[in-house]
């Protein structure tokens, strides 16, 4: 009823030799982000927010796909999962490195915490109830501890199974799913509006937590192709990973442009239609100097590109295409928060200052280190992708007698 | 590194028990049973229920032409409408109908893309059911138009009147062309998976007409390599056509409302919760009008529980994204401090059609989070109950839309209320009529399940399964 599959290859690529990559990002990153502390604070500030921003929609991607693995009962999710499960359990160590920031310097970053008498401007008045710094620093905690308890319930399970292969674990993880995307629906909606978009509280879009989400599980995509590949050369994932595991993971990365490209044209075109000042400020200020064509860089290069590039189904299974393909993704989504965050200290759009450059490659190196190193240790002490799924002959793509068949044909024999 | 070392091999084991999958048609049916099954309904005798139902359904159509001939003859005034009330019943019904027909495309198109086989067995009788819903939305902004016989001008057709253009930078034009170019393609869509089937049906067939009009329509298909190779390219083709036409008519129809400026209607989440709606009332339908066939016809090893309960998944998802939208506007709405829209939905909730929106919620958010539960999902009876909810909710959905954002506008003076006339419910009820008539000539004539797709689901077409062909435990 079982067998071992014939696809074991050697290792093709062996990434030792970078091994220490991610502490050189750490130091390098922290290097750059102390200067900045001291010299250039806002934008050490907002370049932080902003690498937060783009590391907690891999987060919240990875925790997505493992929900959607469990909710659609899927098969083509098995060799990626635990490196999702992974990305997910990365929750606690980015609140750990984000929420300090963002909770001690809150007064800097967003304006609406310096107003002095919140009572006194309408927009803040209304939301005092959630805008009021208690609340802002015990939603923010509590978001991370929902993620990272979410996150290891689901982790815990499917280790677990690994061991035994019991049923009842596939099941565990369904109903932690079922309840978790509601809860994810939730907990990304409001976290996405404190950190991102109470930058500008007078602004609002029902769109947003959507918007955020279709942008993360977007760049979440990317990663998980150009991560499968790579583990399926060191090895890793050489024994599941197919040619479909690849042209799946790239049609979902497809659907997502569109998806975000909708979701985005949406919300830009129903408020540049109505025309209404208190909604349109927002998109007018990204129309000042640099954001005009860093949010043409969104409509081409988030969309456009990557569209006609992954049209043909053949594509898809080309690495030397996807790869560059992923790391524009990468660019793009980095663009995409920048142009959310950005223009609040930047609203006529001078320019990229070398401080901001600077800034923001020290973020991104700083808290990507991290995340990579407790990624690397996550994946080296546990079994690479799911040992026992219940799927696993289906991803393969290959047929195993059934328990019920069996019996059947037993059944049938006898009589 | 230790545990890595388990990763050199894969252990290819079949899953527990009780984590097997339905097979999608059960007993292990052969391929000329499906046939059977399927062109079996079209070939035998009409069923006196069948002719109960028609005739009462025929019946009930008659009240388009009666109430539509009278409004026409007489004007719009016949209709409910006031100031500031001039949309009412008839935008209502039209997005209504609108949304019931998103499921049939979404099927065929999406489900196929996303390689779900088991939108086999639901696929035809769902697109017949978009075909026949979009004919009946059709109805009302043709009707709506005030003086019919200018509904051409609709259309952007050269005239020497001026000229005069329809105003292009209107919602309402871009549905002309929206849903136009959705019934089209969705028709299409349609007749060409219906190819292979109509030949198999004109192949069994007895007699003359029969035979011509089944070979007509057929396009002398021979169930050739050549023409399989054609049909799946074009199959492919017109799905990866229609997924984006299924996302774009509805988000056009939420168009209408969101790019104003009327309270509660401009609001940015209108596009993916409308069309999240439309694909949750459009499944609603097709478990209403489903799980009776299913009965009738004897179809569950085709149409299993399975089906069934991914159906309810799907509705159960849908209903929760229309929930969180809900939710999300309602937030929104006191987040944003605009006085005019937290009082909109506060109306809404509490104010005079409080009824219509709890009706909403409860039939929109609340029913569908039953099919959390298989033991509720897998009751066939209480499935169909709640699908009927379903379709009731969304119609409210739409009422509530239209009709609580307009009853009390900018300036009080001019707050009015609602309610339709005769004429407004008895021509709504008159298109249940012309859809029911349409949808049982379609399963008097037509095979109701795709014969040629759902035996491509089966174990003997796949090539890696003992009855498939393949020798030996697996492959």
């Amino acid at each position: 009823m079982s067998s071992e599959s014939p696809q074991s290859s050697k290792p093709s690529l062996d990434l030792a030799k970078y091994a220490n990559l991610p502490n050189q990002l750490i130091v390098g990153g922290a290097i750059g982000l102390l200067i900045g502390f001291f010299a250039w604070r806002e934008q050490f500030l907002y370049s932080y927010l902003t690498a937060f921003m783009f590391f907690l929609s891999l987060v919240l991607g990875g925790l997505f796909l493992v929900l959607l693995h469990h909710l659609f009962d899927s098969q083509w999710l098995v060799p990626i999962r635990r490196i999702c499960e992974h990305f997910a359990g990365l929750a606690p160590i980015l609140g750990v490195l984000g929420l300090p920031v963002i909770l001690i310097f809150a007064k800097s970053i967003y304006p609406w915490m310096a107003i002095e008498d919140p009572h006194s401007d309408h927009a803040l008045h209304v939301k005092y109830a959630l805008f009021n710094p208690t609340a802002f620093w015990v939603v923010s905690i509590a978001l991370f501890v929902v993620w990272t308890w979410l996150a290891n319930r689901l982790r815990k399970h499917s280790l677990a199974q690994d061991e035994t292969g019991a049923a009842t674990h596939t099941q565990a993880m369904r109903k932690y799913a079922a309840g978790g995307i509601v809860l994810f629906a939730f907990t990304l909606t409001l976290g996405v509006i404190y950190w991102m978009k109470s930058l500008e509280h007078q602004w609002f879009s029902t769109m947003y937590g959507v918007y955020y989400f279709a942008g993360s599980v977007w760049t979440t995509l990317a990663t998980m192709y150009v991560l499968t590949a790579l583990l399926q050369r060191t090895g890793h994932l050489a024994p599941v990973v197919r040619d479909s595991t690849f042209k799946d993971i790239g049609t979902l990365f497809f659907a997502f442009t569109v998806f975000y490209a909708y979701i985005h044209f949406s919300q830009y075109f129903l408020i540049w239609n109505a025309a209404i000042p208190e909604e349109t400020f927002w998109y007018v200020k990204r129309e000042n100097g640099i954001w005009w064509y860093l949010g043409m860089l969104i409509i081409f290069g988030h969309f456009f590109v990557p569209f006609l590039t992954m049209l043909r189904i053949d594509v898809k299974k080309k690495l030397t295409i996807m790869a560059p393909l992923a790391g524009w993704a990468w660019l793009m989504h980095y663009v995409d928060m920048t142009f959310n965050i950005k223009p609040v200290i930047d609203p006529e759009g001078h320019g990229i200052s070398l401080s901001g450059m600077i800034q923001s490659i020290a973020s991104m190196a700083f808290i990507g280190g991290f995340l990579a190193k407790f990624f690397l240790k996550s994946f080296i002490t546990h079994a690479p992708f799911p040992q026992r799924d219940p799927r696993i002959a289906e991803t393969m793509g290959v047929y195993v007698e059934l328990e019920s068949e069996a019996q059947a044909q037993t059944k049938s024999a006898k009589a | 590194m230790a545990s890595n070392e388990l990763s050199s091999s894969v252990k290819i084991a079949a899953p527990p028990r009780e984590l097997e999958r339905e097979p999608l048609v059960l007993n292990n049916r052969p391929l000329g049973w499906i046939s059977n099954q399927i062109v079996g309904i079209i070939e035998g005798k009409t069923p006196r229920w069948w002719w109960i139902t028609f005739v009462i359904s025929a019946l009930v159509m008659l009240l388009c032409p009666i109430y539509i001939g009278y409004l026409i003859t007489t004007g719009v005034g016949v209709w409910g409408l006031n100031s500031p009330i001039a949309w009412g019943w008839a935008i209502v019904n039209f997005v209504f109908w609108i949304g019931i027909g998103h499921a049939g495309t979404l099927i065929s198109a999406v489900l196929f893309l996303l390689r779900q086989k088991w939108g086999t067995s639901i696929n035809r009788a769902a697109e017949a059911m978009t075909i026949f819903a979009v004919m009946c939305a059709g109805i009302f902004p043709g009707i709506h138009v005030g003086r019919i016989w200018f509904a051409w001008w609709l259309f952007p057709l050269p005239n020497s009147n001026g000229p005069i253009w329809p105003q292009f930078r209107s919602p309402l034009l871009w549905d002309v062309f929206a849903v136009s170019t959705y019934f089209t393609v969705s028709l299409l869509f349609w007749y060409m998976g219906l190819i292979p089937d109509l030949a198999t049906i004109r192949d069994r067939c007895k007699n003359f007409l029969g035979k011509f009009f089944y070979g007509l329509f057929s396009l002398g298909w021979t169930g050739s390599n050549r023409h399989w190779s054609n049909y799946e390219k074009a199959y492919l083709l017109l799905a990866g056509l229609s997924t984006p036409l299924v996302l774009s008519v509805h988000s056009i129809v939420s168009f209408d409302f969101a790019v104003s400026q009327v309270p509660g209607w401009h609001t940015t989440i209108f596009p993916p919760y409308f069309v999240a709606g439309a694909i949750f009332s459009g499944f609603g339908m097709v478990l209403t009008l489903m799980i009776p066939l299913r009965s009738i016809f004897k179809l569950h090893d085709l149409l299993t529980v399975r089906h069934i309960e991914l159906m309810c998944k799907v509705t159960l998802a849908t209903g929760t994204i229309v929930g969180y939208a809900y939710g999300m506007e309602f937030f929104i709405a006191w987040y944003g401090g605009n006085p005019y829209e937290a009082y909109c939905f506060q109306n809404r909730a509490f104010g005079p059609y409080w009824w219509a929106y709890w009706i909403m919620i409860s039939c929109n958010v609340i029913t569908p989070q039953f099919f959390w539960f298989k033991k509720l999902r897998t009751n066939v009876v209480l499935v169909w109950i709640l699908s009927i909810f379903v379709n009731i909710g969304m119609w409210f959905e739409r009422f509530v839309i239209v009709v609580t954002s307009l009853h009390r506008d900018y300036i009080p003076a001019n707050w009015s209320y609602y309610s339709p006339t005769k004429v407004d419910v008895l021509t709504f009820v008159g298109t249940f009529g012309l859809f029911m008539v349409l949808f049982l000539l379609f399963i008097r004539f037509l095979p109701l399940i795709a014969i040629s797709e759902v035996k491509g689901v089966t174990d003997y077409a796949d090539p890696h399964h003992p009855r498939g062909g393949a020798k030996g435990g697996h492959h």
